[in-house]
């Protein structure tokens, strides 16, 4: 049938299963919008405030569904917001698809209006790119991009295409996608290799990360864990790829990671790491990074090995599959006496909490209590700073795909685009936002499309007052000189909730919070609720950069 | 310790695939000191030629990186002891104050061919492994260099492999 190029992308979106997109639209893409409206009963777009809200939707729409989030943006300005939402997915390995317009061929490379190259701009920060100079490309040309993002190792992919094409007249032969396989690379010798070693191994652990969660793999890492009497330790990434209530789960791993988990780290005979990488935040002095355990790394990506830290064994492929012919390699073991030490030194780690207060309400408090009123497949967004690590530390994270966060990039005002996308493709489900004065002040003109779609989307903001991660790290290592980071609001997040058409509440001390948040999450509404905590409060434990347990912060003033 | 080792990839002809494979060396910090392109004798593909500084886990971490890029096909390593490795060099040399014939007795030792004479200097050409063109280059310092180009390596393994099976 004949098509022109914007209906060949909706044909196209449509044969790879999209049924939401987000975006904005412009004069670059108005061929694409006008296709959107006559597919308005196949392909939901929900359209945000700004263009880097509608990435982070598709990037948190991603994170929780598992299915490839797509994104539409017009050219020049358009397609330079998306960019902090493609590179926090590049960084966390989301698959997405982001489709922007550019200006038509005959204006290319003349710097028309609205023009850039957004192919150059996103190299970097993409799995690969396209600009799709004929229509007679279009259709294999997205199909390709949605399985470069969903294989392998996923991200993102950027289309770009010129206006004159997605108006352009083409015959379309629809097509079934292939089914996305990942061969495993390495070899039954591999296999046995890393039997051997675990099988020698006293006191092994398991380092997790949101590989695990990206290949859907947590039935099998659960199995080998149970299986080998294994504790695990996770990255940030990783929570939810392992029940936090099993006996065997300890927690996250690094600078804001438990007392624990470091001491295991050095104290283990052997890491077996399962689709994490090594990253600064977990492996702050990389040459001391389980300077005593042989490494075993399960990963997808051949590129991830040896690249930060010396391995001493990999296997290739997609964990599930590694995963399970790993766990039909080894014997049942049982580590009893490590996992008592291991339990020893969570005892003696546990953070003593700041006295209770009239003025503030502890964060740790806070967390616990929407803990108490959320269920396990609830959704939990974050933003970026010391809200995020606490959230990491404190919620009990059960089942996967129930966090998002930044975790790679650290993109503050990441939290309530994300929030957007989860609350979108789950809208049976309970999406908790907790951010920050800080992030929330970033992108919170993403209240106006929470309120369009009528997300019921609970807003945590657990207000400080100052930019507290930097700040802490002012503390402690630039001699207390608080460089902007006091930017002296006077935002009254109640009133701004209301403003945007959305409820706002304030929690001022922990004898509220119960109360407030009970209310808060009564119905299925959005809320906003200004929870007053400490300017002082900090995360803790800490391991400085560049160092180890041994130097691991556990009290400040 | 310097190591240079010489790696070849087989690419995707498309616009583009030279800004992706040099966006990647520069962002990943990897040191290079020559890259070349070509057709690679296959329909739609080009074959690059890539030369390293670095140790043995650099240039492996170098491939598996290089290996992501979409658009390349296969990247290797090329041993440098065990394959044919050449580069072609065009130079000038300056004949103010120099005889003649000591430069020429020079370049005929590597078999650089005199391809103009101008008032005031000599230009030649010659090839060879890039070993061969640095003590050639070297020796003609000492009359004075007045410019030079030089095309990057080009390496094919020893014997029947081929990169581009």
């Amino acid at each position: 049938m004949k098509l022109n190029g914007s209906e060949i992308i909706a044909e196209c979106l449509l044969e790879q299963g999209v049924d939401t997109v987000f975006g904005y639209p412009g004069g670059a893409v108005l061929n694409i919008y006008d296709a959107l409206y006559k597919y308005s009963d196949r392909i939901t777009h929900v359209l945000s405030a700004h263009e880097q809200g509608a990435a982070h939707a598709a990037d948190g729409y991603a994170r929780t569904t598992g299915k490839c989030g797509v994104v539409i943006a017009t050219s020049g300005p358009g397609a330079t917001n998306l960019i902090t939402g493609i590179a926090t997915a590049y960084m966390d390995s989301i698959p997405m698809v982001a489709i922007t317009g550019n200006v038509t061929n005959d204006l290319l490379a003349r710097d028309s209006f609205q023009e850039v190259d957004i192919c150059g701009i996103s190299l970097p920060v993409t799995k690969h790119n396209f600009i799709v100079k004929n229509v007679k490309d279009l259709a294999n040309v997205i199909r390709k991009a949605f399985r470069i993002a969903m294989s392998g190792r996923k991200g993102p992919v950027l289309i770009d295409i010129p206006k004159d094409v997605t108006g352009a007249v083409y015959e379309f032969e629809p097509m079934k996608p292939e089914p996305v396989v990942n061969p495993v690379f390495s070899e039954l010798k591999d296999f046995v290799d890393a039997a051997a070693i675990i099988s020698a191994s006293e006191r092994p652990m398991i380092y997790m990360g949101g590989g695990v969660v990206s290949s859907g793999a947590e039935k099998e890492l659960l199995a080998f864990a149970e299986k080998l009497d294994c504790p695990v330790a996770t990255s940030v990434m990783g929570l939810g790829g392992f029940p936090a209530s099993h006996r065997l789960f300890m927690g996250t791993i690094g600078m804001h990671g438990g007392y624990e988990t470091g001491k295991a780290t050095d104290n283990c005979d052997l890491i077996i790491t399962v689709g994490a990488r090594f990253s600064d935040r977990v492996a702050g002095d990389r040459n001391k990074f389980g300077k005593d355990a042989k490494i075993i790394q399960l990963d997808i990506d051949r590129a991830e090995i040896n690249k930060n830290v010396k391995i001493d064994a990999y296997l290739l492929g997609d964990l599930k599959d590694t995963l399970s012919t790993l766990t039909d390699s080894i014997e049942k073991t049982e580590h009893t006496e490590w996992n008592a030490q291991l339990s020893e030194w969570a005892k003696k780690g546990t953070v003593t909490e700041t006295p209770k207060s009239e003025n503030y309400a502890h964060p740790y408090h806070i967390i616990e209590a929407v803990r108490a009123l959320t269920k396990d497949s609830d959704i939990i967004v974050t933003d970026v700073g010391q809200h995020q690590m606490w959230v990491s530390q404190k919620y009990r994270f059960e089942e996967p795909r129930t966090w998002c966060t930044s975790g790679g990039l650290g993109t503050m005002g990441y939290g309530l685009g994300a929030s957007v996308g989860a609350a979108t493709a789950h809208p049976d489900r309970t999406v908790v936002l907790f951010t920050g004065d800080g992030s929330f002040h970033m992108n919170l003109n993403e209240l106006a499309t929470v309120c369009s779609y009528d997300l019921p989307i609970k807003i945590i903001v657990l207000n400080n007052t100052v930019l507290g991660m930097v700040r802490q790290w002012q503390k402690l290592f630039y001699g207390r000189r608080f460089s902007q980071t006091d930017p002296h609001r006077k935002t009254d997040f109640v009133k701004l909730a209301e403003a945007f058409g959305v409820k706002g509440m304030r929690i001022n001390n922990d004898d509220d919070a119960e109360e407030v948040l009970k209310e808060a999450f009564s119905d299925r509404k959005a809320v906003v609720i200004d929870c007053r905590i400490s300017p002082d409060e900090n995360v803790l434990p800490m391991i400085p950069p560049g160092k180890t347990v041994d130097e691991m912060i556990t009290e400040m003033e | 310790m310097e190591n240079k080792q010489i790696i070849g990839l087989f690419v995707h002809n498309h616009p583009g695939v030279l800004l992706r494979v040099t966006s990647l060396i520069s962002r990943r910090g990897f040191n290079i000191d020559s890259l070349t392109v070509s057709p690679a004798g296959v329909e739609g593909y080009s074959r690059m030629t890539i030369r390293i500084n670095g140790d043995d886990d650099q240039v492996d971490q170098f491939v598996n990186q290089i290996m992501k890029i979409v658009d390349v096909k296969k990247a290797e390593v090329i041993p440098e002891k065990n394959s044919v490795a050449s580069e072609l060099i065009l130079i000038k040399v300056s004949t103010v104050g120099n005889n003649n014939n000591d430069i020429l007795a020079v370049t005929s030792k590597y078999h650089a061919s005199l391809m103009n004479i101008g008032e005031k200097s000599m230009t030649f050409r010659a090839d060879g492994s890039p070993d061969e063109i640095d003590t050639l280059v070297s020796e003609l310092d000492a009359f004075g260099i007045l410019e030079m180009a030089r095309t990057g390596i080009a390496a094919l393994e020893n014997g029947d492999k081929t990169l581009n099976k």
